[in-house]
């Protein structure tokens, strides 16, 4: 393996696990805080890809300025969809939220089908194919590259992954987050509502997840029902990295970049097996994941 | 025995009725496309039974079972288009393999409890189909491997019917059987208190690894049965994930841990399912909205009968049988009767929705 090839393969590690860390963050406060495995996620996170996609083909939007469009479209309907429906089995087993929230995702793909046809979609602004060379050898003819988008990407995923930690850690809402997600009867003794803090978790969950779409659309072509592989890549990065934490969502996406860009290298047609039996060994051997705890904080 | 049949004598007497009906069925002519849909709603009921034992009464959420599924149609599918076997020794081959499978990885993943187990076997269901499609000197990768047809179509149709019939009642019977035996008990007491249960002197390891197989066994055969019925496998189709959770889905809407849940769940979702495909109601087509329908539905379902709908029939139907036993006399009309167990169905659907809010 040739230095060139090394970097090249460290720099898309590194731009991958950027995107897959907002995707998979709103999957891991859900579950951290409400103990759900939300399989509408992927829904979500394709629900963001589109809004992307109709800014940008019918106003013209750069595809970077309709991160908070989704975002906020996705906050109001993740919103709802908790406070109408998810809160009535808040109490259930495991089972009812998760054959619930599969439910939700078929209702919403195959809307979106309809609605968008299932037609491959794409998005290709003035700057799409143009990189940023970092290393270049003449005499291989090769070199190192960062596509400007996928650069772009890294550095809003990085920095959303930032303020969702701050809104975690600092605010008032994070803290009544953690607290309920802690000891949900607890937290309603001191006072917290309780069934709004579920609604707006799942909300700002939905709007990581928006935002996940929006950056998903700038990099690949996509259709209604490409957000099911996210939701399980979600699985994958919040087992590695280990639940509780945002930075932990970080290592664990980081992870899972190296796995599927080696076995990429090797074998492309192997990466999700080996993601996977990644995730099997780490459950059995360490179930907490890399930096995982308890609960969320 | 006595006492069991005397115990759940309506639901015996339901189950006999139902059998005989779809034993009779084909004598009076199906439709090409009855057969299809009557066959395929067997081999959904005998997934549904083979989850039953290890998420209805194991307590277990197993959300890999597709995995199962498609090593037995695999099995078919390779004995019988490379080696030239006949059809009937592969399904015993293919629910061998499938459950020996299930073993192995049984052993690690069994471990785990909860979430961490659903997604586990979740997992391994994925890296499955991935191994599959990636092995193409064996499996044919994903071009997918093409079966010869059973000949000629009035043979095959009787054939897979009865076949995938006799299935559902092997699945029933083989659940009735262990369940009224320690190693069912043992299971029941794993689903209540893995703990105390081992405090017992339950090997819980070795209880759950046999529910597990047995799990695996069920599905194994039925995917074998739909290799060969439906003539072509490929790993994107066998192994989809819709195919587990149509499976639990049946158990959930019928009852999860009961013997006849999962068939009058595979009954009731077959039948929405195709309704919606088929009817035309006020004139709207509503084929291209099925599976939104089907979204809703299961949305509904798991909201107000939460323990499953022949839960809410027999509560709903003891409920009226106590009103009409406390009324006085000349009431007690059929009329009265069907009444009182509408309206107790509403209180219970309505405890239901409440039952579980925050």
């Amino acid at each position: 393996m040739s230095g060139i090839l090394i970097g090249q393969s460290a720099i898309n590690v590194l731009l991958l696990s950027g995107v897959l860390t907002i995707a998979a963050l709103g999957f891991s406060i859900v579950w951290g805080v409400m103990n759900i495995i939300n399989l509408v996620h992927g829904a979500a996170i394709m629900l963001g890809a589109y809004v992307t996609f109709i800014a940008f083909t019918f106003a013209g939007i750069d595809p970077f300025l309709t991160i908070p469009i989704s975002m906020v479209l996705l906050f109001g309907l993740g919103y709802l969809i908790q406070r109408n429906i998810i809160n009535y089995v808040m109490r259930a087993p495991m089972l009812t939220t998760f054959l619930l929230t599969f439910g939700l995702e078929i209702i919403i793909i195959n809307l979106a089908q309809f609605f968008f046809k299932s037609d491959l979609r794409a998005i290709t602004t003035g700057y799409s194919g143009s990189s940023l060379t970092l290393y270049a050898d003449p005499a291989a003819n090769s070199s190192i590259e960062v596509p400007y988008i996928k650069l772009g990407a890294l550095i809003v995923a990085l920095l959303l992954t930032l303020l969702t930690h701050l809104l975690m850690s600092r605010t008032r809402l994070g803290r009544a987050i953690r607290s309920t997600g802690m000891d949900k009867d607890a937290a309603q003794l001191t006072g917290a509502r309780i069934s709004t803090i579920y609604a707006l978790t799942f909300a700002i969950s939905a709007g990581l997840a928006g935002a996940a779409g929006s950056l998903i659309a700038m990099t690949q072509s996509f259709q209604p029902g490409f957000g099911g592989t996210y939701t399980l890549y979600a699985f994958v990065i919040v087992v590695l990295g280990g639940l509780g934490s945002v930075p932990a969502v970080f290592l664990g996406a980081l992870a899972f970049s190296l796995i599927t860009v080696l076995t990429g290298l090797w074998q492309p047609g192997l990466t999700q097996a080996a993601a996977f039996a990644l995730l099997v060994i780490m459950l059995v051997v360490r179930p907490s994941g890399i930096a995982g705890k308890a609960f969320y904080q | 025995m006595r006492e069991a049949l005397r115990q759940n004598r309506n639901v015996v007497i339901v189950g006999l009725i139902g059998l005989g009906i779809f034993a009779l069925l084909p004598l009076f002519g199906l439709s090409g496309f009855a057969y299809r849909t009557l066959t395929s709603m067997f081999l959904l009921i005998v997934t549904a039974q083979g989850w039953n034992l290890i998420g209805g009464y194991t307590g277990y959420a197993a959300f890999g079972n597709v995995a199962f599924f498609g090593l037995g149609a695999y099995a078919t599918g390779i004995l019988m288009y490379r080696h030239g076997w006949s059809f009937l020794p592969t399904i015993l081959v293919g629910g061998l393999v499938a459950a020996g499978y299930a073993a192995l990885i049984g052993l690690p993943v069994l471990r785990l409890r909860g979430h961490y187990f659903a997604i586990a076997t979740l997992g391994v269901a994925e890296a499955t189909r991935e191994i599959v499609a990636w092995w193409t000197p064996v499996t044919d990768g994903a071009a997918g491997i093409s079966l010869p047809f059973l000949k000629p179509i009035t043979l095959a149709q009787n054939f897979f019917y009865y076949l995938a019939l006799g299935m559902v009642i092997f699945g029933a019977f083989l659940t009735w059987f262990i369940i009224r035996r320690k190693l069912g008990y043992s299971w029941i007491a794993i689903r209540a208190d893995e703990d105390a249960a081992k405090m017992l002197g339950i090997n819980t390891t070795v209880s759950k690894v046999i529910a597990y197989a047995l799990t695996a066994f069920l599905v194994g055969i039925a995917g074998s049965v739909y290799a060969y019925y439906n003539s072509f496998i490929a790993p994107e189709e066998v192994f989809k994930i819709d195919r587990t959770l149509q499976a639990i889905l049946a158990v959930v809407l019928g009852g999860a841990g009961t013997i006849a849940g999962p068939i009058a769940g595979g009954v009731l979702f077959q039948l929405v399912s195709t309704f919606l495909i088929f009817s035309k109601p006020f004139g709207i087509d509503l084929g291209q909205f099925h599976v939104t329908i089907m979204g809703i539905f299961i949305v509904l379902v798991i909201i107000f009968t939460p323990r499953g709908v022949i839960d809410l029939v027999t509560r709903s139907a003891r409920e009226a049988r106590r009103v009409h036993a406390d009324q006085a006399g000349g009431r007690r009309s059929t009329w009265t009767f069907l009444k009182d167990g509408a309206r107790a169905t509403r209180l219970i659907l309505a405890q239901n929705r409440q039952q579980f809010k925050i």
